[in-house]
């Protein structure tokens, strides 16, 4: 089609009419239609909804788009692109990106964002653009790399795929054979994607996730888990009123982007938002309300304002009497009360009675005015409360876990839950679809990941992995590290290369990354894989009211196949050797079992040509074509099938206003065999629906199998919770069963930083924050993401630099309890006096070691060369080489103009695991003083004796499994766990019943 | 009112809505989303800024004075304020809105009958099926309610602060390219469409790419002939404000005014132009 422009000029101007009508019989016809749609209660006209998109090409033109190249100004060079969907992967937030491919050169030369996506809407962060960078980034890996040498040595030799697949796969098949299935791990930093590693491990039959998640976000996963059996928070912050941010989520965390345009849209609406944050970041520059408390006071703060609602009768009694599990609580706890809501309601009133403004003044340092300013706006709120806490105080306080426990607290209290404008259980906003690999998962527990000691955590202990393998828990024969980087990333990474050098440990070490790490230095396999443009994945996550799920695909494939080419492998299209890693686990997994004996091929194998291996094209077509509701119809509308519709536009919706599920009447197809306990949980033999969305938790079966169908509310069977009652736990069964009854309320646990836990001279040291434009562990490549951010200065009050002599500038010596760094500091008043801050992204390294050949690492764009030295176990990062420009055929390069690239902090963190939550609890108590003549710029010390001996008090505070254990398992059944052996792999083994920690 | 708000979804980007509101309107066919995007994305922008703005553009202060409507009104300004499916759902509202009629009156005058009669006249000419039919009852119906609205003479505000089109022997041809597509300087609309057919009148090549290249490009051929090409093609606004006297005359008058002010200066250039080099006179039959 085209506007008419030559000879076909049409008349018009005089209004001489082109259709005859009487306006008046027009509108009455419109308006009767409206009306008899309306009364059906269906909206007629929406409003316009659909006009903010249009500066972005049209979907309609992307085969084939035409626009001028910038490099070329002021000629005006015509260049002609595909333009192709992908997801970014540089964080969690998946926004949607759209590859400009150039059609001559089938090269990507810049990537902008994806109308389409529904959760970013075509907007990204700096780190989206940036992918470019990666993708051209001269240093990267472009070949299988075997070291040559010994580990760490920093020789490597190229080896075909081959090779690699052959060695790695004879070592797995080995293991399995030999039952040996605890010691293949996974370990995974960035996922990215919806579990189709896990479905590999599961097919394996090896019970190895590892995941990051206790550096991450254990914490507040914990403390929304007890509540509502979903660990994570949907916020609806484009509706709500008040935002209420335990974060800087702004402008860093998960799905931070979706998020921040939805709550400045909120904004400039007129809600209120309240920043509680130590540091003035650029997300509290926004705030109505700054709140910088004492690190770990949050949960004070938290309860005070609901002691407020409370007392003011502040709160929604109806939601309360409907939702809460305050029965169960009064039948434990107050079985001499009468189980009335009164009875509650008296006793609730005198809980938090405690918890006044001036206590929790008192606490975080806030004087009680403000908060009670903040209290009023709160309660204002309505249900239109919406609130965010991931990682900040709950990954950094021993206890944080109660930071998002008493967060909910809040939206419990207001009945702001799963409304608009209110908070959502995650897993209603996230797509879970069905896939054609359906394994059994594994038979076996992997006490390296899942020990005893935790029965409560949410998820491994990954961490603690160099401590568990130094006591001889265990071994591992074959360790994947995937997008992830313990050495640099975790604390105590001093003990990480101890383990990671002892082949003793780990016996083959395979590094799938992207760019070189500080882990995959000590790999024995380095095998690359490819940037977001570059690989398959399938992303959903809760970014607002609604349903959606999202495409990765290598963008060059896919416009070659437009071009009507057959790709049969990721790398026919990808840089070098680059892969992708499905395609990479699916031939894996048929050389370790190539004849099918093991039982494990034929998970992937074509479903529908048996016999044949998988391919993406199999895997991705089948779940879009059986697995995503909605879509096939969407796709067929446009003649699509829904495979090549998703590679065509990278995202789906699949609804929007998911509403109230635990409201959901269960209807009766769904009740057989019914059973219904006193507190009016509902059991029943029918199977549970299909939904397309994730359903959180598994509560368990009642004692005669039946499933948890539903919870009775008022005489009607509803769908509920996914928690051991079916209500919101604000007494948690689980926590009081499982040996922490003292904490099974929403409470205020005292920080390991509080004031009255810290020596003489010490002050916290808060090191979780993110760099706006930083990537943890793969942004040292993405130039202009370093000009934007490349170094880490200790954040100082300017009352507290006085007290101790320190300007900006000044190299100061920061002292943990097992070793030390030095850096520069920063004067600011944008951070609490008596408290530190200091951002954990800058001060990558790369060990100063000979050599050789082309493929050694020799990464140079954010990177100090090190020397790492040890006697014993006194560990050195020293000797750092001034960083300077490389000298590569990016021109970029040589104008790099700063020569600060930061200090690795890290590495002297001891471990702090929260002994409920297994979170690491970040904040550090730690000596500030100036440098000595000693001190360089740099340096980072760190004694792992000391480290060992402060895991083993850590370790100390925790209840075994063995000891509190009410079922004779490892773990609550009905918690979350990635991946979820069968019931007999939970019961604790014999020989393990009745050990403490102590023992073991 | 139904009916405008119905016609205002048309502005929009195609989806369900649209078929059950065709039929309900009678109009020939549903737009597909390439027809959509043709028009609307990439010949005749469906915002007020861009005709009323002084650099012809989306956004600036043109927006800023819709936005300021909204805020006048106690609501916060959507984020695209002056799309012509908001403003005409505003109007709509506010015209459902008895209390506040004199509102009603003061949008239609100041923000929709300021530009969107010689829009729709260009959509017409222009845009193939259903949208010339679509313009034209959308017109008809901003007519019939023009003239029950209140007084609506005066001129309004993004009229009164227009600037005139630049004289390129004075300030550049930069400055003169500029204004010539920006509509509330030149008097007229000029599209990617008309420029390709001024081509094709001319028998001159034409360069792809955005306005302003092409039109570089043509004066760099054959400004004279290009310049009476032009000074005719204001007959567009001229036609397209006759209807309109009655029921807004002070804004009929304005563009008329601009548009035959336009002409005169055209054709003013063309002589000059072609005194100064006879050759550039000629091109075209």
């Amino acid at each position: 089609m085209t506007v008419t422009g030559d000879d076909d000029v049409r008349g018009g101007s005089d209004l001489a009419p082109t259709v005859d009508v009487d306006l008046d019989a027009l509108n009455a016809r419109v308006s009767a239609a409206r009306a008899a749609t309306e009364a059906r209660g269906e909206t007629f006209y929406p409003g316009p909804s659909r006009v903010h998109l249009a500066m972005f090409p049209p979907k309609e033109r992307w085969n084939d788009w035409v626009e001028y190249d910038a490099a070329a100004w002021p000629r005006k060079s015509e260049r002609r692109f595909m333009l192709v969907p992908t997801t970014c992967f540089n964080c969690e937030a998946a926004c949607g990106l759209l590859a400009y491919v150039d059609r001559d050169s089938l090269q990507v030369r810049k990537f902008e964002g994806n109308p389409e996506a529904p959760g970013s809407r075509g907007r990204n962060c700096a780190k989206g653009p940036a992918t470019i960078n990666q993708v051209t980034d001269p240093d990267r890996i472009l070949h299988p790399l075997r070291r040559a040498g010994e580990r760490g040595g920093g020789r490597w030799e190229r080896v075909s795929w081959d090779e690699a697949l052959d060695d790695i796969a004879a070592r797995i098949r080995t293991a399995l054979v030999g039952e040996r299935r605890d010691e293949i791990v996974y370990h995974v930093g960035r996922p990215g994607e919806l579990g189709f590693a896990e479905e590999v491990l599961a097919a394996w039959g090896v019970d190895g996730h590892n995941s990051h998640t206790n550096v991450c976000s254990s914490g507040a996963r914990a403390g929304f888990q007890f509540w509502c059996g979903q660990d994570r928070p949907s916020p609806d912050h484009a509706n709500a009123d008040v935002i209420l941010l335990i974060s800087s989520h702004l402008e860093t965390g998960h799905y931070f982007n979706p998020h921040a345009q939805r709550i400045m849209e909120a904004r400039a609406n007129g809600a209120k938002l309240i920043v509680m944050d130590v540091r003035l970041s650029n997300t509290a520059t926004h705030a109505t309300h700054w709140l910088a408390p004492w690190p770990g006071s949050e949960a004070a703060i938290c309860l005070a304002i609901a002691n407020h609602l409370i007392q003011t009768d502040g709160y929604d009694r109806e939601f309360v009497r409907r939702w809460w599990n305050w029965e169960e609580y009064l039948r434990a706890e107050h079985p001499d009360r009468a189980p009335t809501f009164a009875v509650f309601e008296e006793i609730l009133a005198t809980l938090y009675a405690g918890y006044t403004f001036e206590f929790a003044a008192a606490e975080s340092g806030i004087d009680a005015a403000s908060l009670r300013a903040v209290a009023d706006d709160v309660a204002g709120a309505g249900t239109r409360l919406s609130t965010h806490n991931w990682r900040s105080a709950a990954a950094g306080n021993e206890g944080g876990w109660q930071v998002a426990r008493t967060l909910f607290l809040l939206n419990a209290l207001l009945g702001a839950v799963a409304v608009p404008g209110g908070f959502y259980p995650n897993g209603w906003h996230k797509v879970s679809p069905k896939t054609p690999v359906n394994p059994e998962h594994p038979a076996v527990w992997n006490e390296l990941a899942l020990p005893l000691e935790y029965p409560l955590a949410m998820y491994e202990l990954s961490f603690l992995l160099p401590h568990f393998l130094a006591e001889g828990r265990g071994r591992i024969d074959t360790y994947f590290t995937r997008v992830y980087n313990p050495v640099w990333t975790n604390p105590d990474g001093f003990s990480w290369i101890e383990a990671l050098t002892d082949t003793d440990k780990v016996g083959c070490h395979i590094a799938l990354t992207p760019t070189w790490n500080e882990t995959a230095y000590f790999a024995d396999y380095v095998l690359p894989m490819g940037h977001s443009s570059e690989r398959h994945d399938i992303v959903s996550y809760e970014q607002y009211d609604g349903q959606w799920i999202g495409f990765r695909q290598p963008v060059v494939r896919a416009a070659r196949q437009r071009l009507g080419e057959t790709i049969t492998d990721t790398r026919q299209t990808n840089p070098g050797q680059v892969w992708e890693e499905n395609e990479f686990w699916i031939e894996l997994t048929w050389r370790i079992d190539p004849d099918g004996s093991l039982g494990i091929r034929q998970h992937y194998e074509a479903p529908d040509r048996p016999g044949e291996k998988l391919t993406v094209d199999d895997y991705y077509g089948w779940v879009f074509a059986h697995g995503v509701p909605g879509l096939p119809e969407a796709a067929a509308a446009e003649g699509l099938t829904p495979l090549e519709y998703m590679r065509h536009y990278g995202g789906f919706e699949v609804t929007r206003g998911v509403g109230q599920i635990h409201e959901q009447i269960v209807p009766d197809v769904e009740l057989d065999d019914v059973a219904v306990t006193e507190l009016g949980r509902v059991y029943s033999r029918a199977p549970a629906p299909h939904v397309s969305y994730s359903t959180g938790a598994s509560p368990d079966p009642d004692d005669e199998g039946r499933r948890a169908a539903g919870v009775l509310v008022d005489g009607v069977v509803r769908r509920g919770f996914p928690t051991p009652s079916g209500r919101l736990e604000f007494w948690s069964s689980t926590l009081a069963a499982w040996g922490w009854p003292e904490y099974a309320l929403p409470t205020y646990i005292r920080s390991h930083v509080h004031p009255e836990r810290l020596e003489d001279g010490e002050v916290p040291l808060i090191s979780t924050f993110r760099l706006p434009v930083q990537i943890h562990t793969r942004g040292s490549n993405a130039k202009w993401l370093n000009e934007l951010a490349h170094t880490n200065p200790l954040w100082i009050h300017p009352s507290h630099a006085r007290q101790l002599d320190i300007a900006t500038g000044d190299l100061v010596r920061v002292e943990t309890h097992a070793g030390h760094y030095v850096v520069k500091a920063w004067v600011t008043e944008g951070i609490r006096p008596g408290v530190v801050a200091c951002s954990h992204h800058m001060g990558r390294w790369k060990p100063n070691r000979e050599t050789e050949g082309n493929d050694a690492p020799r990464p140079r764009m954010q990177t100090s060369d090190v020397t790492l030295d040890h006697d014993g176990d006194n560990w050195q990062l020293g000797g750092r080489a001034p960083h300077r420009a490389g000298v590569t055929g990016d021109a970029d390069q040589r104008r790099i103009w700063w020569s600060d690239i930061g200090v690795h902090q890290n590495m002297t963190f001891p471990v702090h695991p929260d002994p409920i939550s297994g979170q690491h609890c970040w904040h550090q108590a730690v000596r500030i003083r100036r440098a000595g003549p000693s001190d360089a710029y740099g340096d980072v010390v760190a004694d792992t004796a000391r480290m060992r001996e402060i895991y083993r008090q850590w370790l100390s505070k925790t209840r075994s499994a063995t000891l509190v254990s009410p079922t004779g398992e490892r773990r609550p059944h009905w918690l979350k766990r990635p991946l979820r052996p069968q019931r007999e792999a939970w019961t604790i083994p014999t020989e393990s019943a009745g050990v403490t920690s102590d023992d073991q | 009112m139904d009916l405008l708000d119905a016609l205002a979804v048309f502005a929009e980007e195609p989806a369900p809505t649209h078929e059950r509101l065709r039929e309900l309107l009678g109009l020939s066919c549903t737009p597909d989303a390439a027809t959509f995007a043709e028009l609307f994305a990439f010949s005749l922008y469906p915002y007020a800024s861009v005709y009323l703005g002084a650099e012809g553009k989306l956004g600036g202060v043109a927006r800023d004075r819709v936005a300021g409507f909204f805020r006048a009104l106690g609501a916060t300004p959507p984020a695209e304020p002056d799309h012509l499916t908001v403003l005409l759902s505003a109007y709509a509202r506010l015209r459902r809105d008895a209390p506040a009629a004199h509102a009603a009156d003061a949008l239609l005058h100041e923000h929709v009958l300021s530009w969107l009669p010689l829009y729709l006249s260009r959509v017409r000419a222009l845009a193939p099926a259903p949208y010339p039919q679509w313009a034209d009852l959308l017109a008809r119906t901003l007519m019939a309610d023009a003239r029950q609205a209140g007084d609506l003479s005066r001129r309004c505000l993004h009229l009164r602060t227009a600037p005139t089109l630049a004289d390129p022997r004075v300030d550049g041809q930069d400055a003169f390219i500029a204004g010539m597509l920006a509509p509330v300087c030149a008097g007229m609309v000029l599209t990617g469409a008309d420029l390709r057919r001024a081509a094709r009148d001319l028998q001159v090549g034409v360069r792809v790419g955005e306005r302003r290249f092409v039109l570089t490009s043509l004066f760099a051929q054959c400004p004279a002939a290009l310049l009476r090409w032009l000074a005719a093609h204001t007959h567009t606004t001229i036609d397209a404000w006759r209807p309109w006297a009655a029921v807004a005359p002070d804004t009929t008058r304005w563009w008329t005014t601009r548009a035959t002010t336009t002409r005169a200066h055209l054709l003013d250039l063309a002589d000059h132009v072609a005194h100064a080099d006879p050759a550039t006179t000629g091109a075209g039959p």
